[in-house]
């Protein structure tokens, strides 16, 4: 079976494997000796429990795992682990990398399109299989459910991935509704239909290298966190960034003023913890209390 | 607004044993000086770049260049670096982004021509850099945005043929060592730059002249090589990384020009004539350390701290030893290949596994050191990245590891007694002194 982790993968191509185990799980509440000892503390958080499964014979069960070039920490992770193995520091699953590459330029496509190919002829997925599968991907993606609805009134959260929703549990408490995505919202995103003629595999780049949701895409990420916030009719925004990030906090006052110019209510919160062990609950919770709904 | 720029009274300069240390200084002043005259006075084009760009286009082209990590250095120079991180704040950005990288921007951003350096930069013609971790291509297209100009991105592909041993091979098997793919993927790029550039400024890049100018590096970078592996056989050691790093990094930013190959020239003989001499750079030295990480530029003393108090000496920083295996090419009769085999993994072999380990091991024992100390900025995961990994191989291999919290352009949380001492004691600790 193959794993993957990070954001902005073939989804497609590990289906053609007929090996595909999904993404990577993580789980940061407990101790995590070997992450202590192998990680520095600016990686994201999720990677300490990756690399405690590891040590602990956790993914032995793995062939490989497929690590996303489109993640600086997940992209560092994976020379971590390639030289853990070497060593003989940890065993395990083989770490692959897919190197997709995210510059607007044509030698940037050419490059994802070659990294889609080895990624494709190391997993034994040829043409005629990823054509295949990528029908079936576009006929899941026409069938994905719409998003949840409801009469309560929406906050947006952006900012860093949240580990889960525990934050949209505050929001439902005060009487909200939230809308913000996580981790594993944005690890399993198949991303927009994938082009079905010509060739498969660089049909499939020009969908990667197209896609504006990881941390490496050049795009307006104000401008579409203000189309987000008027799509979704929010009422208020949360700016939640955590202590690891480094994406995010260089567009935090121009996604400050997108919210704010539209007159929404927002809330920032910056370096804090990615479990919110501390005290955004109730920061959360006075603010949408405070706003006008 | 943020308060007035405020002093940094916790560094001390370092002593200058090398007469063409002064002399490097010199020139470098000189240099800032005539290139203010040239961008911000006569207003011919120029670029911002970062360190791990090729810079032999823009010489090639005679194009000046305001490397990032230079005007970093300059602004922190000046004492100037606390009055920016206020200004970010100021402007909404979360206190711990990455510092290293967004003190231009910083200057830019905010807008003060009586407090910058040079009354702030012009609108260059481009902003290069490669994209290396995640904050970088943020920082440049704000960078840009704000300057009115274009950033040019560059790919920082994966790497596959990991070779722990890169450095005995970087040399003339470069091909191999660094992914022919991504030799022609960072051509490619080049290329593209090269029109951009040539469209832009009217000027012509030729490539006889690359030719001719990465064999003049090779020189340079060979006499600095060469002075490296003197430093590390001698008994005691000529010069610390003090006055390695200037005289190393100077000339690096010249590289190629007929200064730049004459001073590396010059070091390299005041190097062999003190080890000649028998002329250490501590009067009893005891003690031969590694310094890991970019150097601390608000306090240059630090490095010489403890060499007579302890007989403590900085052996090693990357940067001099870097010259070897990351500067010096065969060319191949193919200078673009050369140039984009030196280009497309300078970050990657100082920060990521198993090229940064592998190569520090192997200097640690090339050099004798007896101890080592990484500097760990907290802020900034590409410049923490790898240090673990690799303590853990110097521990392996019988040198002692400290690292320390600290930033390489931030003085907040720095105090240089509080950091010698921290020092002091971990030989002590260790058993070294």
């Amino acid at each position: 079976m193959i794993a993957h982790l990070g954001p902005n993968l073939p989804h497609d191509l590990f289906d053609a494997t007929g090996r595909n185990a999904g993404a990577l799980r993580w789980n940061v509440d407990r101790a995590m000796p070997a992450a202590d000892r192998w990680l520095e503390s600016k990686f994201a958080p999720w990677t300490r429990s990756v690399v405690q499964d590891w040590a602990d014979g956790a993914l032995d069960h793995l062939e490989a795992v497929v690590f996303s070039r489109a993640d600086d920490s997940a992209q560092r992770l994976y020379y971590y682990m390639c030289e853990l193995r070497r060593t003989g520091a940890v065993r395990g699953p083989e770490p692959l990398m897919l190197d997709i590459a995210k510059i607007p330029r044509a030698s940037s496509v050419a490059r994802t399109e070659a990294a889609l190919r080895a990624l494709g002829a190391r997993l034994g997925v040829d043409e005629a299989a990823l054509r295949a599968a990528i029908a079936r991907g576009n006929a899941a993606r026409r069938e994905s459910p719409a998003l949840a609805s409801g009469t309560a009134p929406v906050c947006l959260i952006a900012g860093s991935l949240l580990p889960d929703e525990r934050l949209h549990r505050v929001a439902a408490q005060a009487g909200w509704r939230a809308q913000g995505r996580t981790l594993a919202d944005e690890w399993t995103d198949r991303g927009p239909p994938v082009d079905e003629t010509g060739d498969a595999f660089a049909a499939l780049a020009r969908q990667i290298h197209a896609r504006a949701l990881d941390t490496r895409g050049f795009h307006d990420r104000a401008g579409a966190l203000a189309q987000q916030a008027r799509v979704a009719g929010a009422r208020a925004g949360l700016l939640w960034l955590i202590e690891e990030d480094d994406t995010s906090v260089w567009h935090l006052p121009a996604m400050r003023a997108a919210l704010e110019g539209l007159g929404l209510p927002v809330m920032v919160a910056t370096r804090r913890d990615w479990l919110c062990r501390d005290g955004i609950d109730l920061e959360m919770g006075a603010f949408l209390a405070g706003a006008v709904a | 607004m943020s308060s007035a720029p405020t002093a940094n009274p916790s560094g001390q300069r370092s002593r200058k044993d090398l007469a063409c240390t002064l002399a490097a200084n010199a020139f470098q002043k000189q240099f800032g000086a005539d290139l203010k005259r040239r961008v911000v006075d006569e207003g011919e084009p120029f670029a911002i770049v970062q360190a791990d760009t090729p810079h032999e286009i823009f010489h090639v082209m005679d194009i000046p260049i305001i490397t990032n990590q230079w005007w970093s250095a300059y602004i922190s120079a000046k004492q100037l670096s606390n009055h920016y991180f206020e200004v970010m704040a100021e402007a909404g950005y979360p206190k711990n982004s990455c510092k290293y990288c967004s003190l231009g921007l910083a200057c830019t951003l905010a807008n003060d021509p009586k407090t910058a350096p040079w009354g702030g930069l012009p609108k260059p013609t481009v902003l290069v850099a490669r994209m290396t971790c995640d904050c970088i291509q943020h920082v440049f297209g704000q960078w840009a945005d704000a300057l009115g100009s274009e950033f040019f991105p560059m790919e920082a592909p994966a790497w596959e043929h990991k070779d722990p041993r890169w450095f005995a091979h970087s040399k003339d098997q470069w091909e191999q060592v660094y992914d022919a793919d991504r030799i022609a993927l960072a051509v490619s790029e080049m290329r593209d730059l090269i029109s951009l550039l040539e469209n832009r400024t009217g000027r012509r890049f030729d490539e006889a002249k690359l030719h001719y100018l990465m064999e003049r590096i090779n020189e340079q970078e060979g006499y600095i090589w060469e002075a490296a592996q003197a430093i590390g056989k001698a008994r005691p050691c000529p010069v610390s990384i003090a006055e390695q790093m200037p005289n190393t990094m100077i000339p690096q930013w010249h590289r190629g020009s007929d200064w730049a190959v004459n001073h590396a020239r010059r070091f390299r003989d005041e190097v062999m004539e003190r080890i000649a001499a028998g002329e250490g750079t501590a009067a009893n030295e005891k003690i031969r350390l590694m310094w890991i990480g970019a150097g601390v530029w608000h306090d240059p003393g630090f490095y010489q701290a403890l060499e007579e108090r302890m007989g403590a000496v900085f052996v090693w920083s990357m940067y001099m030893p870097f010259a070897g295996p990351q500067y010096i090419r065969e060319l191949q009769g193919r200078p673009m290949e050369a140039l984009a085999s030196r280009v497309c993994s300078m970050n990657e072999v100082l920060h990521l596994p198993p090229w940064m380990n592998g190569w520090m091991t192997s200097e640690a024992e090339r050099c004798g050191i007896d101890a080592c100390v990484v500097l760990l900025p907290p802020e900034n995961r590409l410049s923490q990245s790898g240090t673990k990994i690799t303590a853990e191989a110097l521990e392996s291999a019988g040198v002692p590891v400290l690292m320390i919290d600290a930033d390489m352009v931030d003085a907040a949380n720095w105090d240089h007694d509080r950091m010698v001492g921290m020092v002091a004691d971990f030989l002590v600790r260790r058993g070294l002194a």
